[in-house]
């Protein structure tokens, strides 16, 4: 017979051995001798400990079934891949070849090089063969998807160095909770998946989830330093929540993210409505993208009016969008999306520069109010657009006048009081909005000298009706008055509001009452008519 | 040149004394025999709800030796107060000293007489507190 590295095996009917080569026999033959049939063979090539367990039963099912291909492990470590093929008189021919290495750079390939774990590849093979049943697990698989938190800040603070330290430690950590049957793999960066079976669900992802939240998430100390992260798990349940692997990973993986947003250090499982709810997120966010090329977005201007003197002051520039299909969507639903997706950079950025277009199209003094969302705080590039917006409408700085929350000062205070104060020295003004509904307003006032305080609709809408919220905004105005700032009333509605607000000593009134937001071209009206008049 | 590590933890062990006791014991032949390995002493109490212990040692053995500790789900909200390096060590006849011989002996009377509450104290005085007792109780 043909003497190669390819062990051949010609087995007659009823499974008798007729012919072998060499090589067949070094793979299956402990002692050399002969073996009248193939289960013979392959009985004492397992009690002689040549073939893995379990290699038997898959070689004779082959056989039986007449042809096709198989691969098994010998018990000294070589990957066999044996091909059956029928040939004349019913007879089987199998091949046995040797494809360790193959198998082998397959592995590597599956594996991450930093942390020794499974990478993707190989989470995917693994779920794809328990998804189809072919790993023959009880119970629901379980994946959670796990992300580090704080570790960004560790590579940009300690080094990347140190960061492949941790990330190591993390993984030795995450090890120690692990039960049997668990596939721990690193899917990038600082994401880690672990599929867990046969165990009893959701309580068996829970348990594990919060366990690895509690252990991974404790400091680590390294070369000197302390380290401190957070752990936050998605899990998604086969096959509920993904029948197949690709989905079971993305739904895994929008818990996370929902986890990430409920506040971090937290474990969500997958759910219908999670899902709803990020396709109609992401729905939006298409769109919006969309809006700001096709121009869908619009400005709105709402007059402000001096309580005094009963003069027209300016306008706020107020963002409306308008889509084709949704029809009119509220700022309250698209902003927050905005922010946290950038989108309001560039949004914000349009805004600008429509906003002093408009603005530069009226009469002097008259002034465009335009909102600054805290992201838009973060970007460098602030300051150059607010000036450059300036520039292009030829708008004196002086009307231009720039509201902030206090949800811009909350976080890094002093950068942000930099940049208002950047802002002032164009010569452009600064506004408080919302006044009185943060923690600390009075607080913010003492850092940076605003030019306005807009007190907060809340507080205007008791101020006939309830004597806290009018003790309120008298003392508003008493402390605009006293610190040399504006006061401004926001959603005044009806007369005896306007008189409450004028006795308390407010500067000036922006409302329903006053004037609805109006449209470009309707805003220049109401000024054509108000210089009209005069 | 030497570190001390000092921290404090929430215990979780068992409620059931005899249990604890066991959970306790265990806790230090183990730490005791590790510690002896790489040169590591120190000092570990405990009252009804928390654990302080004191580690001095090579700075890479005191690192492995507090990273076992941070792996132990007998304990959790592990708060590291200290880990600076000492001129010379407090308990260097010690592998690892036990202040109080049961969880119902005098120092948890103490504890709960003076309504100690670790986390309001600083390394220092922790240390020293450790360091006062044990010269007291055990010697």
């Amino acid at each position: 017979m043909l003497e190669t590295r390819t062990g051949i095996v010609l087995v007659g009917p009823e499974g008798r051995v007729l012919q072998y080569n060499l090589s067949a026999a070094a793979l299956l033959l402990a002692d050399r001798a002969p073996r009248e049939t193939l289960a013979q063979v392959l009985d004492d090539a397992e009690k002689f400990g040549l073939i893995a367990a379990g290699a038997k039963e898959r070689i004779l099912k082959l056989c039986a079934s007449g042809g096709g291909n198989c691969q098994f492990d010998t018990v000294d470590g070589r990957s066999i891949h044996l091909a059956a093929s029928s040939a004349e008189h019913g007879q089987i021919l199998l091949e046995f070849i040797d494809v360790t290495p193959v198998v082998r750079s397959v592995r590597n390939e599956q594996r991450d090089p930093l942390t020794g774990l499974p990478n993707r590849v190989a989470l995917l093979e693994r779920l794809a063969s328990i998804l189809t049943g072919r790993d023959g697990v009880s119970g629901q698989p379980a994946l959670l998807y796990i992300d580090l938190d704080r570790f960004k800040s560790v590579n940009d603070t300690l080094g990347h160095a140190m960061g492949d330290l941790v990330l190591k430690r993390v993984v030795d950590r995450m090890g120690r909770v692990l039960e049997d049957g668990d596939m721990l793999v690193r899917l990038g960066g600082d994401e880690f998946g672990l599929l867990q079976v046969g165990k009893s669900q959701p309580h068996a992802a829970e348990a594990l989830g919060r366990k690895l939240i509690d252990i991974v998430g404790r400091a680590y100390l390294l070369q000197g330093n302390m380290v401190n992260l957070g752990v936050s798990i998605g899990v998604a349940l086969a096959p509920a929540d993904g029948d197949e692997a690709g989905l079971l990973i993305k739904n895994a993986d929008l818990a996370l993210f929902k986890a990430k947003s409920d506040g971090r250090g937290t474990l969500r499982f997958f759910t219908d409505d999670l899902n709803r709810r990020v396709q109609a997120r992401r729905a939006l966010e298409v769109d919006m993208r969309r809006a700001l090329a096709l121009r869908e977005f619009d400005l709105a201007y709402q007059p402000q009016y001096d309580v005094g003197t009963k003069q027209l002051v300016g306008f706020e520039a107020l963002l409306r969008w308008t889509h084709a299909e949704r029809g009119v969507v509220s700022p309250a639903d698209f902003i927050p999306l905005a922010e946290e997706t950038g989108l309001i950079v560039p949004l914000g950025e349009w805004v600008l520069r429509t906003a002093c277009r408009q603005a530069a199209s009226w009469p002097a003094p008259l002034s465009v109010s335009i909102n600054l969302s805290p992201v838009q705080f973060r970007t460098p590039e602030l300051v150059p657009i607010v000036l450059s917006a300036l520039g292009q409408a030829g708008l004196d700085p002086s009307r231009l006048d720039i509201e902030i929350t206090e949800g811009a000062l909350l976080d890094n205070t002093e950068s942000v009081v930099a940049i208002l104060e950047q802002i002032k020295a164009l010569g452009a003004r600064v506004s408080m909005d919302d006044f009185g509904t943060g923690y600390s307003s009075l607080s913010y006032l003492q850092k940076f000298a605003f030019d306005k305080i807009k007190i907060d609709q809340s507080f205007v809408r008791g101020v006939v009706s309830q004597p806290d919220s009018a003790a309120i905004v008298r003392a508003v105005a008493a402390l605009g008055a006293s610190l040399g700032m504006t006061t401004i009333a926001e959603g005044v509605e009806t007369q005896a509001q306007l008189d409450e607000i004028g006795r308390f000593g407010c500067n000036q009134v922006q409302g329903y009452l006053t004037g609805r937001p109006l449209t470009a071209q309707a805003a220049a009206a109401l000024i054509a008519s108000v210089s009209a008049r005069d | 040149m030497d570190y001390r590590l000092v921290y404090h933890s929430a215990n979780r062990l068992e409620s059931d004394q005899d249990q604890k006791h066991a959970q306790i014991e265990q806790i230090l032949e183990k730490s005791r025999r590790n510690n002896a390995q790489v040169g590591v002493t120190g000092a570990l109490m405990f009252n009804a709800g928390h654990f302080i212990q004191v580690l001095e040692g090579p700075p890479a053995a005191v690192e492995a030796t507090f990273e076992r500790i941070q792996q132990d789900d007998r304990h959790g909200d592990v708060a590291l107060i200290q880990f600076e390096p000492i001129a010379q060590r407090g308990f260097s006849n010690w592998s690892m000293a036990y202040v109080g011989s049961s969880p119902t002996d005098r120092l948890n009377g103490i504890g709960a007489r003076s309504g100690f509450d670790p986390g309001k104290l600083d390394a220092e005085t922790l240390f020293q507190r450790l360091r006062a007792l044990l010269t007291q109780e055990q010697v």
